[in-house]
């Protein structure tokens, strides 16, 4: 008896048995429904990222026309917002969009996406605070509830498919009296196991892997094929893991219906208790600083700083400069005092914000240890940072914004001080923020680590099994 | 003969060893879930309330200035935690923590705690609410699965049926007697609920004890829709393993599959503009006006100034005509972002409500939408908090350009106002809705979950009245 003869078995059984069938119908539906879900979602994004664009240009080449009339002999269109000054050709009327373009993958895990801002406005008067946005327009129900997207289908339901394919590889052959008989081939139980367990990794395999390269094929996800090959490494895995464990409980020799319940309740633990209790504790023994707090210590900073500010006509006139109409005009220096007080202000916003941060990564620090004890946790990260939608790559993004924001300040604030007025031939020279996303070698170092302990549940389970399977005589 | 059958069951279940096991396991979950719910509960209230009395004083002591300066320096205001947000989170990590009233702008709540956290701790927190609604119905199905079915596989319902006890009673007894064994597990926790509910300080909530009872309510009819399913299912099918693998599938589309799968679908049928172009659309209709609403002209204004006080020039006049422009612009201003944020709001329950629809699928939508509206953590109670912000910042503008506008000239700067006008603008104070209003708002998430609850019962005793003994 060759593989070839159980792989050909195998199918003709597949093939025979209805709710099998109906089981990989269902998945299948359902991951191209969860693919055209990250797909709509990916166009979305994209249409958001294409206006925001569109948007830097036309503002960039309305301050060019303007500048150049003005330079023509002609007026500003407000004495108040003359885009000669600084504080108006670098203010928010001249910002730069910095934008996140969306994951290479997106359309295969929307992940933190719809959560987590993925544009900043950047001028000036950017700061700590102005990171404190809320990214997307979304209905906070549906935040709550997540999406379902091909990273979800992976994680939580292929498991209970792979279950449904396997808790009763071995179980069922004794049941029916046919293991006996099987194994007075020359072939070993053990073998028997992993060619059965082979062909339906393979198809299941197929499935999750086609239906993800459709998806990529579909969004141009092929740029970056290190991503793909991370993705599919870790569905490949994971559901292996699944296999193997339901290869372990076969071996143990009990009934099918006694697999199935150990099978479901492992599925039960890993992917949906244990995360949960993780997050518990992690929230109870490291618990994160408090926004609520940072909000008062901003105020209190910003107080400070605006007491330490003289006249109260300044301070008038930088909130309302057009309520000013014929009364005063740009005093000169005015410029130099606001910004003095703005420095002032950004300074003890970063302190306060790099306290807050120094707990916060400390805090995740701790919490991410605990996704070690996890299958789910980790392929959940895994499949996330492939796709582009996980927590590093907006980190990232985020501090190339705030190094964006330095450039942009240090292009302006000298001519802020100087009381200099600013002409069209600067615009050429003005700071424009270019996405520098990491490379392949950071993506695969971040996932050394999850994917290492992964593959090391699945050998560990692998190797139980293979020792169980070895023990498993016909005659049982 | 009842009374046997429920004591039967009752020892059954206490003996199996893996009853007792979930059920430990259920059960200490729930108690860590309520307290850490309860712990965290309380220092967001005592954090929230401290910020909240922090800004008013920051509002007090602002010092001497223009009185538009102070609206423009405004009043941070924090949500405040409900009595029992302990229970049931809701969408809480996902609406923003804190508003910034100021003058001219309606702005968003900003600070979502899920922002801070990884995308791991968002996958799954564990709050009671998420045990009741997941992990109990498995119990539950763990428990009774094989209530006929494996009586049947044993031989020993038809030995049952032969004593002369009737179907209903069979029925009723396994009931009571899984309803028994789940008692002990959820009896405690009730309890240990309700005192938290009554130590802790019960935050601005009408109604506290009201709630929490309407909300063991609606936990109580979502458990017995799955005894009934179950007890229905475990009649009918042909192994007890049927039953089983039935069961959990319909476990997996109920709080799993089917609540992500009406996100999505709410998302496509009521769509919600992207936040660019939300904000591009408050901007441009800002700038121009949109529809019958125009932006107000300040010439017509003064002319109306003038007019009524019967001077010349403007300043000549009595009061301070920037105040009046300032109001004005106000008014214009809240009826744009009435209408933008009106309509984006209104998606929202659009959305909310079609998936509410969809609970007819999925039971565990209705006792979520029930819960986290009892709770008082549902998208319709922020947008409540929001919109009683928003009109505190409305009435404070008012009041600042009043203040203005009567007490300075037409082009005096150098006008400040002190601690008095502050101290005369009263606190924020925010008064939670009612249960009525709450229950007003989810009576579709009533009708469908007492539509499961008549369903399962019926199915139930349908099945059970037509199961065959082997």
């Amino acid at each position: 008896m060759t593989a070839r003869t159980v792989l050909k078995n195998e199918w003709r059984l597949l093939m025979a048995d209805r709710p099998l069938k109906i089981a990989l119908g269902l998945f299948v539906v359902l991951l191209g429904y969860a693919l055209t879900n990250g797909v709509v979602w990916l166009r979305f994004q994209e249409r958001t990222v294409e206006a925001t664009t569109s948007g830097n240009v036309e503002r960039a080449s309305a301050l060019r026309q303007e500048l150049e009339a003005i330079e023509a002999g002609g007026q500003p269109s407000s004495p108040f917002a003359d885009p000669r000054s600084p504080r108006v050709l670098g203010g928010p009327s001249g910002s730069h969009t910095a934008v996140l373009a969306p994951g290479p993958l997106t359309a295969l895990a929307i992940g933190q996406s719809d959560l987590l801002p993925y544009y900043y406005d950047v001028n000036i008067y950017t700061n700590e605070a102005s990171f404190h946005q809320n990214g997307e327009v979304e209905n906070p129900l549906n935040l709550m509830v997540g999406r379902f997207d091909l990273a979800f289908a992976v994680v939580y339901l292929l498991p209970l498919l792979v279950l449904a394919l396997s808790f009763n590889v071995l179980s069922e052959e004794r049941e029916q009296g046919t293991l006996a008989l099987t194994l007075s081939q020359p072939v070993s139980a053990r073998s028997v196991v992993t060619v059965k367990l082979a062909f339906r990794a393979l198809v299941v395999a197929a499935i999750v892997l086609g239906v993800s390269l459709l998806g990529a094929l579909a969004t141009g996800g092929f740029g970056s094929p290190g991503r793909i090959l991370l993705w599919s490494v870790t569905a490949v895995a994971y559901a292996l893991f699944w296999f193997a464990l339901a290869a372990w409980v076969n071996a143990l020799g009990r009934s099918s219906a006694w697999n199935a319940t150990v099978l479901v309740g492992a599925w039960l633990v890993l992917v949906v208790v244990l995360p949960a209790a993780i997050n518990a504790a992690a929230g109870l023994l490291h618990p994160l600083p408090s926004r609520v707090e940072m909000v008062t210590a901003q105020r209190e900073a910003s107080n400070d700083a605006v007491n330490r500010r003289s006249e109260l006509l300044a301070r008038y006139l930088e909130d309302h400069p057009e309520m000013a109409d014929g009364v005063v005009a740009d005093e000169p220096g005015l410029g130099a005092l606001s910004w003095a007080a703005t420095d002032a202000v950004n300074g003890r916003l970063e302190e306060v914000a790099a306290e807050h941060d120094a707990r916060r990564a400390e805090q995740t620090a701790l919490v991410r240890r605990y996704r070690f004890l996890s299958p789910a946790l980790l392929a959940q990260e895994a499949l996330l940072d492939a796709a582009g939608t996980g927590d590093a790559r907006f980190a990232d993004f985020q501090s190339q914004v705030r190094a964006f924001a330095e450039r942009w300040r240090e292009f302006f604030v000298p001519a802020i001080m100087a009381d200099e007025q600013m002409n069209a031939g600067v615009l050429a020279d003005v700071p424009t923020f270019s996405l520098v996303d990491g490379d392949s070698a950071d993506l695969a170092r971040r996932a050394t680590a999850p994917l290492a302990v992964l593959a090391g549940l699945l050998a560990l389970i692998g190797a139980a099994a293979g020792v169980g399977l070895g023990r498993v005589r016909g005659a049982d | 003969m009842i009374h046997h059958i429920v004591r039967k069951e009752f020892a059954d279940m206490i003996r199996d060893g893996r009853f007792r096991w979930s059920a430990i396991l259920v059960g200490s979950l729930l108690l860590v879930s309520l307290a850490h719910g309860w712990v965290q509960a309380r220092k967001a209230s005592q954090e929230h309330a401290a910020a909240q009395a922090t800004a008013r004083e920051h509002w007090e002591t602002q010092g001497e200035k223009n009185p538009h300066s102070a609206a423009h320096y405004g009043v941070y205001a924090f949500k405040p935690r409900l009595a029992l947000s302990f229970v049931d989170e809701g969408v809480d990590p996902f609406t923003g923590t804190s508003v910034w009233l100021e003058a001219h702008r309606q702005n968003d709540f900003l600070l979502r705690p899920a922002q801070d956290v990884t995308a791991a701790q968002r996958i799954g927190a564990l709050t009671a609410a998420q045990v009741l609604q997941h992990l109990v119905p498995l119990l539950i199905i763990l428990l009774t699965f094989g209530a006929f079915a494996s009586e049947r596989e044993r031989g020993t319902l038809r030995q049952l049926v032969a004593t002369g006890v009737g179907w209903r009673e069979l029925a009723l007894g396994k009931a009571l007697g899984a309803s028994g064994a789940l008692a002990l597990l959820l009896v405690p926790a009730a309890v240990a609920g309700a005192t938290a509910l009554v130590v802790a300080n019960p935050g601005p909530t009408a109604s506290p004890v009201a709630r929490g009872a309407v909300l063991a309510g609606a936990y109580l009819a979502y458990f017995v829709v799955f005894l009934a399913l179950s007890l229905a299912v475990s009649a009918r099918a042909r192994s007890s393993r049927t039953a089983l693998v039935f069961l959990l599938a319909v476990w997996v589309v109920n709080g799993l599959v089917a609540p992500r799968v009406a996100v999505d679908l709410s998302k496509r049928v009521y769509a919600t503009p992207s936040a660019f172009e939300f904000a591009r659309t408050v901007e441009r209709e800002m700038a121009d006006g949109v529809e019958d609403i125009a932006p107000p002209d300040r010439a017509e204004s003064t002319q109306r100034l003038l007019a009524e006080y019967g001077v010349e020039r403007v300043e000549d006049l009595p009061i301070n005509a920037v105040g009046v422009y300032l109001q004005e612009s106000e008014e214009f201003s809240n009826r744009i972002f009435d209408r933008n944020y009106g309509a984006l709001w209104d998606a929202f329950r659009r959305q909310g409500i079609l998936q509410e629809v969809l609970a007819a699928a999925a039971p565990s939508i209705a006792v979520r939408t029930l819960s986290m509206g009892l709770a008082g953590t549902d998208v319709e109670q922020h947008r409540h908090f929001a919109e009683a912000a928003e009109t505190y910042r409305r009435d404070l503008m008012r009041q600042m350009n009043g203040d203005m506008t009567e007490n300075s000239l037409t082009g005096d700067f150098s006008y400040a106002a002190g601690a008095e006008l502050w101290e005369s603008v009263p606190p924020l104070e925010y008064e939670a809705p009612p249960l009525g209003w709450v229950l007003g708002n989810r009576i579709l998430s009533l009708a469908v979950l007492g539509a499961w609850l008549a369903g399962a019962v019926l199915l139930a005793s349908a099945q059970v009245r037509r199961a065959e003994v082997a």
